[in-house]
């Protein structure tokens, strides 16, 4: 008797307990998401030459869709565009529209796709054969294009102007932006008339600019669902058993030197090639990705990281001082070797740090790294009036295609821009390969680091889903403690 | 120079010696005193700096042992130990160094690699040996280093502590800047200090609020010697802060954890106030000895003036003697030496006025005594005749009255020649008591002199004993004389010429000026005059000649100085005898005539 007393109460208490299990996962409507943003955005419009396009991304994509979307794995998947052709030849898509609503209620049209595209690209050509198609002609083949039509700055966005001038952008997104404070705040309001079911948050707020010590104040005492983290608080929150949640290492960390031809200050005086390999060489990266990045990071001889190509391996990036040496006393046999200044994001302490360990090693080579902090690197019009010899950048990796996010990457380098169309036209790894070499061949970009992107979830927050380039995918979140 | 001036030079240049002197004196004891001011002032900064210095250190080693000895050092030296990352580590100095107020912290690894390092965190990994390479072991206090930082190499005050686990040592090495220990300190008003920072590669540089005034390069050189020869040694420049002005740079040698010195500690003490001081003090000093000096110029010239009044008395009477008048007397007032004195010279004057009597009276005695010998020499010559033939006369009338006629006649001749002798030399005495006094005009003593030697032509060109005629004539003035004494004077020196060369020679005549005179000389070339000869060749009535009166140069030095002129003779024995005449120029003033 005992023995089924027990049994009984051990299997009601399992069933009771799945019962709960079962109410936790399932997911609930409602509740505000806050989270915490370390940059400042300062407009949401996807062609906006903005600070910081991975933040302003990340709250762009709740507001507009692409054609195309990428699933967490990297796999395109239908969003504005229910399917999709091409001609054999690469050069000629057509795109077939779903039924959408803009924000601010009017229909979406293959015009209004057309017209938004043009201002993504103008150097292709697009047309509406009729309401719900969208032609797009480029003059070389592209293989990928649904990959490129998946990048942010590919969304479709209405853009009207009101009575006073201003700008106002109208997106299909599962969210609407209902106040936008720019560089402080803006509050995103769950659209009732998506095309795919409303989301289920009422609102999802962000909080731009505080720093990461703030952050992780905040963290700790605040209601956020989820803040950014830098890579060396990792471990702090941790040993804490609190949720960390990381990106493949997708970031790339260069050094870019700034020339007139590649969007530095005109009349820069450019640094001589040999320097510019002696630094490339004397770099230990290694050091800085086990150390500064917690071995988060990994060392970066490519644009690409090793995980997305798979031929990375072949650029070498191991340091070698001593021929570091010879090219730094080659060049001062036939020039003046100056110092290079190098400027780091004012905002990013960890960019700070590489930098400092960039001029130890530059100095072990003879070659004088003088750091320096740096409001708006990232821009690349306020990059043109920087008067410093090189910057240190951190781009995000854009797309999981490899041409795909070889040509954004260039893109946000503010390098090369010739090789576009053959990145894009590439069709073997191995022709992408050939490109990536000879893009670093002049060293005029100097790879350090493939850096993760870190970020804290409350336990609160359920369905967060953050793609391997870092790219957050927040339609299916959730909170508990709604109704 | 007169006595007085010479006793008022004197006099001033003691007292203005003395008063020199003391104001010198002043002066340097004053320069020595504010230098030992100043010696104690910059001494007083130093001790300052040294106890902060030595406070620095033990708080940097107390903060160095605290994080050494913290439980949460140890247990990630522990953990490192068992083989944990480093790189879970690189921020662990910095959160140590805030909580200690250290500048620096490096935690560093048995192999010396860095594994975290607060001031210089992209520094992890690099080998930091200097201590482990060291045979000797370091200092437990904090010593001086330099510090490599992204900024450079910076001059600081470090400690060391081993971290020991499992048999391992990490190592802990903090610290501070040192130019805290500069900015700490207060100098007073006048002093500045600072530090010369001396890496060892690379050039130094100077620390501390005041770094910008010891720029100079005596400042420089003086730090380079003092790195050197690792001593204290100081210097005097011209102040940074104020053009002209003057300030001692003292540099110290601060010491590090090997010989060599890592830095200077250098204090300027600025001279400003001392030279302002000093200047008013040689100021002062020169207003006392200008007062000093003017008082005693003139107290020294009344002093001078009554005791060289009595001098100068004696002087004036002296030179009145000297000119002849013996009648002078000097005023003898008080009983020292000067009234000694002008009693003395009374008393020689009036001895000499007595010598000079009885010396007139021999003299005039001798004269006549002269006078009668020549004079019975003369008149005996002629009246030994004069009675031989009166006594012939008696003896023929006694003896042979028929040869009385003839003998009387021959007799008569012989007694008219005898008296007739007899009255020349009667004549010759009284022209020579007669002499004429002298009527002056202009004469051209050149064409006297030629003259003269045209008349004697004929005489001197008697052979056998030839006698040639030079003449040199000068460019002479007309002279104030009578032509016809003048001529005779000159006639009678070629004379006497003559007469001293029996065996002929050569008669020089020569006419020159001389000062306010005109000079005539005659020459000749005879067996010349003994030393007494010449002293005595013009006195009256002696004569070398077997026949002369004695007179002829008596005369002759008579005339000329009834002249104004001057008369000597030099003579060389067999070389002949030179007579020297001075005349004055006519219109050169009157003459007193008179014998």
């Amino acid at each position: 008797m005992k023995r089924l007393l027990f049994r009984l109460f051990a299997i009601s208490s399992l069933v009771l307990l799945a019962a709960g299990s079962h109410a936790s996962s399932r997911p609930r409507y409602g509740g505000a998401v806050r989270i915490l943003l370390h940059d400042k955005v300062m407009s949401l419009d996807p062609l906006s030459d903005e600070d910081h396009s991975a933040a302003r991304d990340r709250m762009a994509a709740l507001a507009f869709e692409n054609l195309i979307g990428m699933d967490a794995q990297g796999h395109s998947r239908p969003m504005l565009a229910s399917s999709w052709h091409s001609d054999p030849a690469k050069r000629a898509w057509q795109f077939h529209l779903r039924l959408a609503n803009f924000h601010d209620g009017a229909v979406l049209t293959a015009a209004d796709a057309a017209a938004s595209l043009q201002k993504s690209n103008p150097a292709w050509k697009y047309s509406a054969p009729d309401r719900q198609t969208v032609m797009i002609e480029t003059p070389s083949p592209v293989q990928h294009m649904p990959e490129i039509l998946a990048l942010s700055r590919y969304a479709i966005v209405k853009r009207q102007t009101d009575a006073s001038g201003a700008t106002i952008l109208a997106g299909t997104g599962s969210y609407r932006v209902a106040q936008w404070q720019p560089g402080e705040r803006a509050q995103f309001i769950a659209n009732e008339d998506y095309w795919g079911g409303r989301p289920f948050a009422d609102a999802i707020e962000f909080q731009m600019g505080s720093s990461l010590r703030e952050q992780l104040m905040d963290r700790q005492l605040g209601p956020y669902a989820a803040t950014e983290l830098s890579i060396d608080q990792i471990r702090a929150v941790e040993q804490n058993n609190q949720s960390v949640t990381l990106s493949r290492p997708a970031d790339l960390l260069a050094i870019v030197f700034l020339q007139p031809e590649s969007g530095g200050k005109p009349g820069k005086k450019t640094v001589d090639p040999r320097i510019r390999e002696a630094l490339a060489l004397a770099v230990n990266r290694a050091a800085i990705s086990n150390v500064l990045f917690q071995r988060k990071a990994t060392p970066a001889a490519g644009l690409l990281p090793q995980w997305l190509t798979g031929y990375e391996f072949m650029f070498g990036g191991a340091t070698n001082l001593d021929r570091a040496r010879e090219l730094r006393a080659d060049a001062a046999a036939f020039v003046v070797v100056s110092p290079i200044s190098l400027a780091y994001d004012f905002a990013d302490p960890q960019a700070k740090l590489v930098a400092e360990r960039i001029a130890v090693d530059a100095r072990e080579a003879g070659i004088v790294v003088q750091p320096y902090a740096e409001s708006h690197i990232n821009n690349k019009t306020a990059r043109s009036s920087i008067n410093a010899d090189a910057v240190l950048l951190r781009v995000p990796l854009q797309s999981v295609d490899p041409q795909t996010a070889l040509a954004a990457r260039i893109d946000d380098l503010g390098l090369f821009p010739e090789s576009s169309p053959a990145i894009l036209a590439a069709a073997r790894p191995e022709d992408l390969l050939e490109i990536e070499r000879k893009l670093l061949a002049g060293n005029r970009v100097v790879p350090v680091a493939h850096i993760p992107q870190a970020l804290w979830l409350n336990n609160n927050a359920h369905n967060w889903q953050q793609m391997v380039t870092g790219a957050w995918q927040l339609d299916q979140l959730w909170v508990e403690g709604a109704r | 120079m007169s006595l007085k001036s010479k006793l008022l030079l004197l006099i001033t240049i003691s007292i203005t010696a003395s008063v020199g002197a003391v104001a010198w004196l002043i002066e340097e004891r004053a320069h020595e005193a504010f230098r030992q001011v100043e010696r104690d002032r910059t001494s007083a900064l130093v001790n300052q700096f040294r106890r902060e210095f030595e406070h620095e250190g033990e708080e940097i080693t107390r903060g160095v042992e605290s994080v050494a000895g913290s439980d949460a050092m140890l247990r990630t030296a522990t953990e490192l130990a068992n083989g944990a990352e480093y790189a879970n580590y690189v921020n662990e100095a910095a959160q140590n160094a805030a909580a200690q107020r250290l500048d620096f912290l490096d935690l560093i690894a048995p192999d010396g690699a860095i594994i975290s390092s607060a001031h210089w965190p992209a520094r992890f990994g690099y080998k930091q040996r200097w201590f482990l390479d060291r045979p000797a072991p370091l200092p437990q206090q904090a010593f001086l280093k330099h510090i490599e930082t992204p900024q450079g190499s910076v001059l600081a005050m470090i400690c060391l502590r081993p971290v020991r686990v499992h048999g391992l040592s990490f190592y802990l090495i903090g610290g501070r800047k040192l130019d805290a220990v500069v900015q700490s300190l207060s100098p007073p008003t006048g002093l500045r200090v600072s530090i010369f920072s001396s890496p060892e590669q690379g050039p130094g540089e100077l620390l501390g609020p005041a770094k910008e005034s010891f720029g100079s390069p005596k400042t420089t050189a003086l730090v380079q010697k003092v790195l050197a020869q690792r001593n204290e040694a100081s210097t005097t420049v011209e102040s940074a802060q104020a053009l002209g002005q003057e300030e001692i740079v003292h540099a110290i040698p601060l010491p590090g954890y090997t010989d060599r010195a890592p830095a200077v500690l250098l204090v300027a003490n600025s001279l400003e106030q001392e030279l302002l001081l000093e200047k008013r003090i040689r100021n002062i000093s020169l207003v006392i000895a200008g007062v000093g000096v003017f008082i005693g110029v003139v107290v020294s010239g009344i002093v001078t003036a009554r005791f060289s009044r009595p001098i100068r008395t004696l002087a004036e009477a002296a030179a009145e003697i000297g000119h002849g008048n013996w009648n002078v007397r000097v005023e003898t007032s008080g009983k020292d030496e000067i009234g000694k004195l002008a009693v003395a010279f009374n008393q020689m004057t009036e001895e000499l006025m007595g010598q000079r009597e009885r010396l007139v009276q021999s003299e005039r005695v001798a004269a006549w005594r002269e006078l009668a010998r020549r004079l019975a020499h003369e008149l005996k010559n002629p009246l030994f005749p004069l009675q031989i033939t009166v006594e012939n006369l008696l003896r023929a009338r006694q003896n042979s009255p028929e040869m009385f006629d003839e003998v009387f006649r021959e007799s008569t001749i012989t007694l008219l020649a005898e008296i007739a002798n007899l009255k020349t030399i009667i004549g010759r005495f009284s022209d020579f008591s007669k002499m004429p006094a002298p009527q002056l005009q202009a004469v051209d003593l050149n064409e006297m002199v030629r003259g003269v030697a045209q008349l004697f032509q004929a005489q001197l060109n008697r052979e056998p004993a030839r006698i040639k005629p030079a003449l040199h004539l000068g460019d002479v003035s007309l002279v104030n004389a009578d032509p016809v004494l003048l001529r005779r004077v000159i006639e009678n020196l070629v004379l006497n010429a003559i007469d001293a060369m029996p065996k002929g020679g050569t008669l020089t005549f020569l006419t020159t000026t001389a000062d306010r005179f005109a000079v005539f000389e005659l020459s000749d070339s005879g067996a010349g005059l003994t030393l007494e000869e010449c002293e005595r060749l013009f006195t009256p009535y002696y004569t070398t000649k077997q026949h002369g009166t004695g007179l002829g140069l008596a005369i002759v030095q008579s005339v000329v100085s009834d002249h104004g002129g001057k008369i000597t003779v030099s003579s060389k024995k067999d070389q002949g005898t030179t007579f020297h005449v001075e005349l004055p120029f006519a219109g050169a003033g009157t003459v007193e005539s008179g014998h």
